[in-house]
């Protein structure tokens, strides 16, 4: 019994966790460009991160390493460090988008501007990251985004033309009024949201922290291909709400506002209530997690002591890292830069960077002498063979496509 | 142009035989895929540093020619990282050493049989700890 409710909760906190300030503004800017004719993205996005962080989370299980110490340990230092520069500056754009998320949530509820929220939401995910246990702060954040249904419901609600929702998601075609270069901007965007990087360190580190062994593969996999999947739905259901309001309307959404309005005009100020406390615990959830990676990546590299299961003295340098990227993150908020366009290039990036996390795992998870019994299937691999595909492709066609569209404007 | 060697004027014969090496009794370790770059672990399983580079040689002398074998006597971290990286070397006062004779056991992680307080490698962390870190409310306690 106590292992059933084990399983449920880690499959609600994945479904809670899986939502992030990038998959919110992404799906939502997309539904009101391009409808749901990009769903199928969200699809490919949802099976390519089950792999990878199934993946990375049985290696983190069995061998007891994490991410970025198997990274430099099969790269060497050179080709390891330049991809420890990329990484940790896309976690820091991420970070930064996060906080700013808390922040424009925060403005929404109450009208003060954000950038008096900023430095609150700074100090209140590093307080957490200080002192609250592992768990506690996963459930938490975890159990409280899954308010974001309120997205599925508000669908449901908008009494939608079924039939053109349906044509655009299954027989997906660029819109009239779109470029098509447009259309594969945001397909990379989206496949970015969906696939960040920091959710892999996240993940790995996670299951040292949680001391995982291999006996939790099997939890851990169960939490991963049932939690993951409802996550995207959600995804889709917010790119949904936006097409229903916004695409007939030719209205680009580019502000949070924007993107909670539909849940508003389908139920009302309750229904407002209830978004803005899933976007705050899905952007503050987020923000620890990267705020996390940051620490994790530096230390593993360069193999100090880290983990929140320690006490901070005992792993100093870990958090002395955490400290300074969160004031950075919140120093370049103050520059009022306007967050949803941080979140935009920083889902772009995320994309750009997949390669330099997603082969190293890959190929340990192959390896004997770190995994036993444990490495890849066939059928893993066969899948597995066919993302990095993807992957690279979708790294290799960002920036031309980005400067090509303008950055999708 | 500088003058290089055709690739078919091999600088020995074709149908020469080498002499096959012969295999060491006992566990072999290669330097490259087993030291460098591995996580160091104290003997409470606490990280200590990744081994960045290691120091080859006689025990108690720098020079290696002339010498039948070499002996890895250290592993190193720290500011050797950035000259592996960027070529150099430091100055031998500057390197961190972690003495051979520490190591207990080569596996996915290196492990040493000593504490990693009485290690110098880790003055940065400790001077973080004690400085900064340690400062701060709460920082001496357990999470939660």
């Amino acid at each position: 019994m106590k292992r059933l409710l084990g399983v449920a909760l880690g499959i609600l906190t994945a479904i809670g966790g899986f939502l992030d300030i990038g998959d919110l503004v992404t799906n939502a800017v997309v539904g009101s460009r391009f409808g749901l004719t990009l769903a199928w993205v969200v699809l490919v996005g949802v099976v390519g991160i089950c792999l990878f962080a199934q993946m990375s989370g049985r290696v983190a299980a069995v061998s007891g390493r994490a991410t970025f110490e198997i990274i430099r340990e099969r790269l060497g230092p050179r080709t390891a460090g330049a991809n420890l520069v990329a990484s940790f500056l896309i976690n820091l754009l991420t970070l930064t988008a996060e906080v700013g998320g808390i922040a424009l949530a925060l403005q929404l509820a109450s009208s003060v501007e954000p950038r008096l929220w900023i430095p609150v939401a700074g100090l209140a995910v590093w307080l957490v990251i200080w002192r609250t246990k592992f768990s506690v702060m996963e459930n938490v954040t975890g159990l409280l985004g899954l308010t974001l249904v309120v997205f599925a419901v508000a669908v449901f609600l908008l009494g939608p033309d079924w039939a053109s929702l349906g044509s655009q998601a299954l027989s997906p075609t660029v819109p009239a009024e779109e470029g098509a270069a447009s259309y594969w901007y945001y397909a990379i965007a989206l496949f970015g949201a969906a696939m960040t990087p920091y959710e892999v360190f996240f993940f790995s580190s996670g299951a040292r922290e949680e001391r995982w062994t291999a006996k939790d593969i099997a939890e851990s996999r169960i939490n991963v291909l049932v939690g993951f999947p409802f996550g995207g739905v959600l995804s889709v259901a917010i790119a949904a709400c936006a097409a229903i309001v916004f695409l007939p309307q030719a209205i680009e959404v580019s502000s949070l506002s924007q993107i909670v309005l539909p849940v508003a005009l389908a139920g009302g100020k309750l229904a407002l209530a209830v978004v803005i406390v899933g976007i705050v615990a899905a952007t503050f959830g987020a923000a620890l997690e990267t705020g996390l990676s940051s620490g994790y990546t530096l230390a593993q590299f360069f193999g100090w002591s880290w983990g929140k299961f320690r006490r901070p003295a005992q792993a100093a340098r870990f958090h002395l890292t955490m400290i300074v990227a969160m004031l950075v993150a919140v120093g370049v908020l103050m520059t009022s830069v306007d967050p949803i366009r941080v979140t935009e290039f920083s889902v772009v990036f995320s994309a750009i960077a997949l390669p330099l996390t997603y082969l190293p795992i890959l190929l340990v998870a192959n390896d004997p002498e770190y995994m036993g019994e444990h490495v890849n299937g066939r059928a893993t691999n066969a899948l597995a063979l066919v993302y990095l595909v993807v992957i690279v492709v979708a790294s290799l066609a960002a920036i031309p496509l980005m400067i090509v569209t303008g950055a999708g404007s | 142009m500088s003058p290089r060697l055709r690739r078919s004027t091999r600088p020995f014969p074709p149908d020469e035989t080498l002499p096959e090496p012969v295999r060491p009794a006992g566990l072999v370790l290669d330097a490259r895929l087993h030291l460098l770059d591995r996580q160091t672990l104290d003997v409470d399983d606490v990280p200590v540093a990744t081994v960045d580079d290691l120091e080859i040689g006689p025990p108690g002398s720098s020079l290696l020619a002339g010498t039948d074998s070499v002996f890895v006597t250290a592993l190193l971290s720290g500011p050797v990282l950035a000259t592996r990286i960027f070529g150099g070397r430091p100055p031998a006062s500057r390197l961190h050493r972690i003495d051979w004779r520490h190591v207990t056991d080569v596996g996915t992680t290196v492990r040493l049989g000593v504490h990693g307080d009485s290690l110098d490698v880790l003055w940065v962390e400790r001077w973080v700890r004690d400085h900064v870190i340690g400062r701060i409310p709460g920082g001496r306690h357990d999470p939660g």
